[in-house]
């Protein structure tokens, strides 16, 4: 689910970086440092969408670090997945274990014990899962829907175990069929 | 008296009819006292002590009588039981209730239900029946060793004989304690007076007193006996079933025998060779893997299978041999003392297997609930979520609100039931749900972490989260858990993922570490190889630190991302974790076996992205990326840009004319040896070994071959062309240990490999073709007649080949107009010219350019665009309108004009040497540089400077002397902060 919140953080930065661009340098920093990781708690962020407000820099005592502390409050999108929650991913990888598809930057894996009965793997060249009537089939770049039945939230990385054995879950679009 | 004590003693006992002889002898023994204590026990109201544990078995005289009457251990009897006993046996029935009658006491009931297992009494009751001061004690008395059933015996008869002025109370005989009996008597004088005389009693020795505390212990049995119930499952403690699962049948407690089930080891050629009295060759140390029995197979094999229905249980077996048969399964009688039944857990495997014969294909309840036996205490907690399991409750979900002892009190969520539910805790087995985390806590998994996928009654399916694989487990040897292991982490000194040597010289990662082995991925590439060790096979983990080449020779090191480009694992992608024998270990997050590691040869892999080592000034400036440039250690992209910028040329074909090993690179490079015996010595590289090159000795002209020592020699670039070469070369001292500019900190590095060696060059022949070197797209038109000198050397002159290949020859000619090459003849050269068949004379080799010399001219041009350190204010920026070269992976070098740099540091190259090309954009690693000649325009990209345009007119060393357009300044800047800009 992505959500819009405000976070802070405390940017440090060199001296060499003030001046009239200090604050663009300290967003541009921000951009760099933030967008793109993922906290457990908060999850990934996205993009940052503005800044709230820049505190005042604070120069650490003694003179060991250069850097000056600013914290800056910033308003971003992140983006954590739930339980339960209904996504939609591209599969990455498919091995006889299930397989494991993305949805942004959260890689969701499917086992086979989650993928409908009736699908049975097909190793080869291309892995898949195939129904017996070969109607659907889950490959890579496959994009699937699926639920999220837990996630386990590290202090890095979020990684979630999906199942596709339900309802309307499943296969939405394979390019490949297509082509 | 001592019945508790034979009883436990049956318990160890190995052999069958002896407890009845025991019981028999015990009995008689109780002959005697009986009436002595028959007073006693009236007189002493509470009876105390021995009397109190032995009173218990009292139901189990019952057995052992019948069983004297039944059994024909009888006979035992007539050769030392008295007339007394007899008569006594003739009224069982009395002699019963006086028994009673003697031991009665305020809990009788216990003595009517003969299972005393049941009744067993609590804790503080039976401190109270513990021997006091005033109970007759016990006495140690020594005897010959093996002899102290018999003196038992002994005495026992010996109390009959002697009817009531006998006064020892019993007599115990342990089989665990050799060489001594004990005898209950009030006083030591009654002791000696019992012993007196006889045989196998050493009478002079100490008697002992066992202190009242130990008293206890003399008695009481070791383990307590778990009680044999139908389906227990067991373990074989002898024979080839040893240690094997067996599920209990039948139960014999007479005769304390029990039937079990398992899965037969039976050789059945072995079998048949028998039967036909053919000879049997013994293997030793066979044992016949578990393999359930097949009939049909055994008839193929002419074994006489009969069929015979079971007289007791009506069931049908198959015969062979006295061994019987059914479903595959192997039924056998066995001593209760062959089978432990302490702590079986029978592993999920095993369980699989016994179920996988059940012909209604699934471990029922019954058989699960067995497993719930050895559950340790505070199993369940509150909190935990339960599912019922048994009773009219059955599959009730709940949470455990309380546990008290045996019952769990659950809550659930059903409505009507607003009340806790008192559930007995074997009907209860813990409940999870798919995307549960959990943690396994008993079995073989035990320590692992993952996430429950699937639910199967009692048997989770889990993704483990660290080898990404499906693990079954019982539910019950799992708890919910947040955290993330990936089980045993550490074994010793081995940890999960540490590269180690096996006892067989091979090696390996650790891929998973549990209880009882580890697995290994060994470093065979070509295909994953698993070898399952234990701790002791494994020699020592490598922690060494190598360099190794990727295919296109960039080198690796630890924590390069590589891309795996053929063998089975093609298409791989990942940081290598280890590097050993050139063989790499890469940790590919994608590969869900073998914990994400794939094992690959060096060769197959080619470097994405920078080396790691260099990862940082990438990250940190673009100016440092000058640095992974020549001669300056792991650099990637160096050696493809050498490549490729002379493909045209020499350099290219050199190398891949020598067939790609990375070595071959140092044949032909003029060298100097730095150490060992040879130290000073100055020669060519006429072969490179694994180990060891072979040099052609410069000081003599008949070419003086030295083979030396790798390991003892190392190699100082003495010549420009080596200390290029060495860059890429392993020998090179650039890479070894003991060079300083080998440690990832180039900075450091660059320093050394100036003054060492940058120096000289230039200051030799080198000089002169230093501003020649970077227009390498004007070589083509050089004079070749400048090189005609150089075309004396006879074709079979070693520079010969390089010569041909060395195009660059005439590129030098052209670059450096001419001049070059007089310069170049410095006095020494001029020597060399008309001498070309000394081809080891220094100035042979300034001019060797294509082979060696022709490389150097890259590092030439390299040289001159690394070591921003130098400088000191190394803030190079690639800047837009500069000249430089594009080298993307698997591509050849093109040069190009900057049109545009992002703030990531890609930028827009427009191909062509004035950016008429098409455009491409480029990442920040792919752009070098292209270094400025004398008299050329360039641009400053670094220092305070940054921006300017100026005018190249000098060079000195690795610095520029150049003048500023706008001030008309001369500067002296580091090479490295010039950028050349495209021709007008």
């Amino acid at each position: 689910m992505f959500f819009h919140i405000v976070l802070e953080r405390k940017m440090q930065l060199h001296p060499s970086f003030f001046g009239r661009s200090l604050r663009k340098n300290l967003v541009s920093k921000l951009i760099k440092d933030v967008e793109g990781t993922c906290s457990g708690r908060h999850g990934f962020v996205v993009a940052i969408t503005g800044i709230e407000s820049v505190g005042k820099g604070l120069v650490p005592d003694g003179t060991a670090s250069a850097f000056v502390t600013f914290p800056v409050k910033y308003q971003c999108v992140v983006f954590r997945p739930f339980k339960g929650e209904i996504l939609e991913a591209v599969v990455t990888l498919v091995n006889k274990m299930g397989f494991f598809a993305e949805a942004g930057p959260v890689q969701i894996f499917v086992s086979k014990h989650l993928i409908p009965d009736d699908m049975e793997f097909q190793a080869g060249d291309m892995p898949n899962y195939t129904t017996s009537d070969g109607s659907v089939k889950i490959q890579k770049e496959c994009e699937v829907r699926l639920k999220i039945i837990g996630t386990r939230v590290d202090a890095t990385e979020i990684f979630c175990v999906g199942t596709i054995k339900d309802d309307f879950l499943g296969v939405i679009n394979d390019p490949a069929a297509v082509a | 008296m001592s019945h508790h004590h034979s009883e436990s003693d049956d318990d160890d006992y190995s052999y069958d009819d002896d407890p009845e002889l025991e019981d028999e002898e015990e009995e008689e023994e109780e002959e005697e006292p009986r009436s002595s204590r028959k007073k006693r026990g009236r007189s002493n109201p509470d009876p105390v002590g021995l009397r109190g544990k032995k009173r218990k078995p009292s139901g189990f005289i019952e057995h052992g009588e019948a069983d004297l009457g039944a059994e024909d251990v009888g006979r035992h009897r007539h050769f030392h039981e008295p007339a007394s006993f007899r008569s006594s046996r003739v009224g069982a029935e009395e002699y019963l209730d006086f028994m009673q009658e003697k031991y009665s006491n305020p809990r009788a009931e216990y003595e009517d239900d003969g299972d005393y297992e049941d009744g067993e009494p609590t804790h503080v009751d039976q401190q109270a029946l513990l021997p006091s001061v005033r109970d007759p004690k016990l006495w140690m008395v020594k005897c010959a060793i093996g002899r102290e059933r018999e003196v038992a015996v002994c005495l026992m008869q010996k109390a009959v004989d002697r009817g009531s002025d006998f006064k020892i109370r019993s007599v115990i005989a342990l089989d665990h304690l050799q060489n001594f009996i004990y005898i209950e008597a009030d006083m030591e004088a009654h002791v000696k007076e019992a012993i007196k005389g006889m045989r196998n009693i050493f009478a002079n020795h100490k008697i002992l007193l066992v202190p009242i505390k130990e008293m206890a212990d003399v008695l009481s049995v070791k383990s307590k006996t778990v009680e044999l119930a139908r389906d227990t499952w067991v373990r074989m403690k002898l024979g080839i079933y040893k240690g094997d699962l067996a599920q209990v049948v039948d139960v014999d407690d007479v005769r304390r025998r029990v039937t079990v089930k398992l899965i037969p080891r039976i050789d059945l050629q072995l079998l048949a060779d028998k039967q036909e009295g053919r000879e049997i060759v013994k293997k030793k140390a066979f044992v016949p893997p578990p393999r359930f029995m097949n009939v049909d197979e055994a008839r193929e094999l002419h074994i006489r299978v009969e069929r015979r229905r079971d007289r007791m249980t009506g069931d049908y077996f198959e015969n062979i041999g006295n061994m019987l048969f059914k479903d595959g399964f192997l039924y056998k009688k066995v001593s209760t003392k062959s089978i432990s039944t302490l702590n079986v857990t029978p592993t999920f495997d095993e369980l699989e297997r016994f179920k996988k014969a059940n012909e209604n294909g699934e471990i029922d309840f019954v058989d699960m609930s067995t497993l719930f036996a050895n559950r340790k205490k505070g199993h369940f907690m509150k909190g935990d979520e339960v599912i019922v399991i048994k009773g009219d409750l059955k599959n009730m979900k709940g949470w455990v609100e309380k546990v008290d002892e045996e019952n769990v009190l659950i809550r659930s969520d059903m409505k009507g039931l607003n009340n806790p539910l008192a559930v007995n805790e074997r009907e209860l087995c813990k409940y999870f749900e798919p995307g549960n985390h959990v943690k396994v806590v008993s079995g073989t998994h035990k320590g692992s972490t993952g996430m429950v996928v699937k639910v199967e009654q009692h048997v989770l399916i889990v993704l483990t989260d660290t080898t990404k694989q499906h693990i079954r487990v019982f539910a019950d040897h799992v708890v919910k858990s947040a955290e993330v292991t990936n089980g045993v982490t550490k074994m010793g000194e081995y940890e999960l993922h540490d590269l180690v040597l096996l006892s067989n010289l091979s090696f390996g990662v650790i891929i998973k570490l549990d209880s009882e082995a580890i697995q290994v991925l060994k470093g065979v590439p070509e295909r994953p190889e698993v070898a399952i060790v234990k701790h002791g096979e494994i020699k020592y983990k490598i922690d060494k630190r190598m360099n190794v080449k990727d295919r296109y020779k960039n080198f690796i090191t630890v924590k390069d991302v590589v891309r795996v480009t053929e063998g089975p694992s093609k298409g791989k992608q990942g940081p290598v974790m280890h590097i050993y024998k050139g063989v790499l270990f890469l940790h590919d997050r994608h590969n869900v076996e073998h914990a994400g590691y794939v094992c690959v040869k060096c060769s197959s892999c080619v470097l994405s992205g920078g080396s790691y080592s260099g990862a940082d000034r990438i990250v940190d400036s673009f100016s440092r990326l000058g640095n992974s440039k020549p001669p300056v250690p792991p650099s990637p992209r160096r050696f493809q840009r050498a490549d490729s910028g002379y493909n045209t040329g020499a350099g290219g074909r050199h190398w891949s004319g020598r067939g790609g090993r990375g070595q071959d690179l140092l044949v032909g490079a003029y060298v100097k040896v730095r150490m060992g015996p040879f130290k000073g010595y100055r020669g060519r590289v006429v072969e490179v070994k694994e180990k060891t090159v072979r040099l052609e000795h410069e000081a003599k002209i008949v070419t003086g071959k030295l083979d030396l020592r790798y390991t003892h020699t190392w190699f100082a670039a003495s010549t420009p062309s080596f200390s290029n070469m060495g860059s890429q070369t392993p020998i090179h001292p650039s890479r070894t240990p003991l060079h300083p500019c080998m440690t990832p900190m180039r900075d450091s590095g660059a320093t050394p490999i100036h003054s060492g060696m940058r120096t000289p060059m230039r200051d030799r022949a080198w000089n002169p073709y230093t501003p020649m070197s970077p227009p390498r797209d004007s070589w083509e038109d050089g004079n070749p007649g400048s090189w005609g000198t150089n075309l004396l050397y006879p074709p079979e002159s070693p520079y010969s080949r390089a010569y041909e290949a060395a195009t660059p020859g005439s590129e030098w000619a052209s670059s450096t107009l001419g001049r070059s090459y007089s310069d170049a003849g410095t006095p020494r050269d001029a020597n060399n010219v008309p001498s070309p068949y000394q081809p080891m004379t220094p100035s042979s080799a300034s001019y060797l350019p294509s082979t060696p010399g022709g490389q150097p001219m890259t590092p030439g041009t390299d040289l001159d665009v690394k070591s921003p350190d130098i400088g000191g204010d190394a803030e190079t920026w690639l800047m837009p309108g500069i000249l430089v070269n594009v080298h993307k992976a698997g591509e050849d070098s093109n040069a190009g004009v900057i049109r545009d740099v992002f703030p990531d540091g890609s930028c827009v190259v427009a191909l062509g040497d004035r950016g008429e090309g098409e455009t491409v954009i480029a990442i920040q690693r792919e752009v070098r540089l292209v270094c400025p000649r004398k008299n050329e325009r360039v641009k400053i990209v670094g220092g305070k400077h940054r921006g300017s345009l100026a005018k190249l007119i000098g060079l000195d060393g690795s610095d520029g002397i150049v003048r500023l357009d706008d001030t008309l300044d001369v500067k002296i800047l580091n090479l490295d902060l010039l950028a050349k800009l495209p021709h007008a």
